[in-house]
């Protein structure tokens, strides 16, 4: 059996491009701008490029290997995402949250009426289908925290949402 | 007088949750389970639920990009691949390899 060699920059793109779509929607749910997401995937990227190029560089693939590919391409995504958390956290904050929820699609104040944490954690469970475990890892976080944050932001949408229908 | 459900059934009910958001462990995930399909009533109150996390998903805003958009940034994510993993050749081989690898990605 041939033995894979390691990882070139052609076959780091290979596993990182179909991400870009859901970076993008993660970013956007920390900066509900389009071109401040965009700017956000690319920045997290290059973070994690800086960082882990050491990683990227003696990590051995074979893209011959469906499952390997698949493994390895979530693994790059949650480093990913911790790179895009952390950025996109701290630039909501600089940003000024009140300013973001004004500008923000009207349709979606609720959503980003919620902390910036809470907007990421709730992405990741309900619409990427990560579990509690894999968001803790993601985010070096205890699973109480994550819970909690599931639950709180799961109490104010549903809340505002039955204020809603009351009205 | 207010009939209550057994102590047992009222701790798997408060598991529906918990279950669903991911948050019970592999074993508890498998206890539940096992509980569910003895228990066929306990189907209505998971329906309930999972009916509140499709509401509560309606909340997340679901934004795609442009296929320009989406290339463009396809573009400069390789560019940054292509600048930041560069390293070193060892050889003539390797600089040759590496020259190649440039070359064929801007095509």
């Amino acid at each position: 059996m041939e033995k894979s060699s390691t990882m070139r920059r052609k076959e780091f793109y290979q596993l990182a491009s179909p991400l870009t779509e859901k970076l993008y929607q993660l970013a956007y749910s920390l900066v509900p701008d389009d071109l401040q997401a965009e700017q956000l995937v690319i920045d997290s990227v290059n973070a994690y490029l800086l960082k882990e190029k050491k990683w990227i560089h003696n990590k051995h693939v074979d893209l011959l290997q469906k499952k390997e590919v698949g493994i390895l391409r979530k693994m790059i995504f949650k480093s990913l995402i911790r790179y895009l958390g952390d950025l996109g956290v701290r630039r909501s904050g600089q940003l000024g949250e009140q300013s973001l929820r004004v500008s923000g699609p009207v349709e979606f104040s609720q959503f980003f009426s919620l902390d910036p944490k809470i907007r990421l954690v709730i992405r990741l469970r309900y619409d990427n289908h990560f579990t509690v475990d894999e968001i803790g890892d993601i985010f070096n976080m205890p699973r109480y925290e994550v819970i909690e944050k599931i639950h709180n932001g799961r109490f104010l949408l549903l809340n505002d949402l039955n204020k809603g229908e009351e009205i | 007088m207010i009939e209550r459900a057994p102590t047992s059934d009222r701790n798997y009910q408060k598991k529906i949750t918990a279950y669903l958001d991911g948050a019970l462990s592999t074993e508890e995930r498998s206890e539940f389970e096992a509980f569910v399909s003895t228990h066929p009533e306990f189907k209505d109150q998971i329906k309930l639920k999972e009916d509140e996390i499709i509401r509560l998903r309606s909340f997340i805003p679901q934004v795609t990009m442009s296929p320009s958009a989406l290339e463009t940034m396809n573009h400069e994510i390789r560019q940054s691949i292509f600048q930041l993993l560069k390293r070193k050749p060892k050889n003539l081989w390797e600089n040759m390899k590496d020259r190649y690898e440039e070359w064929a990605s801007n095509r």
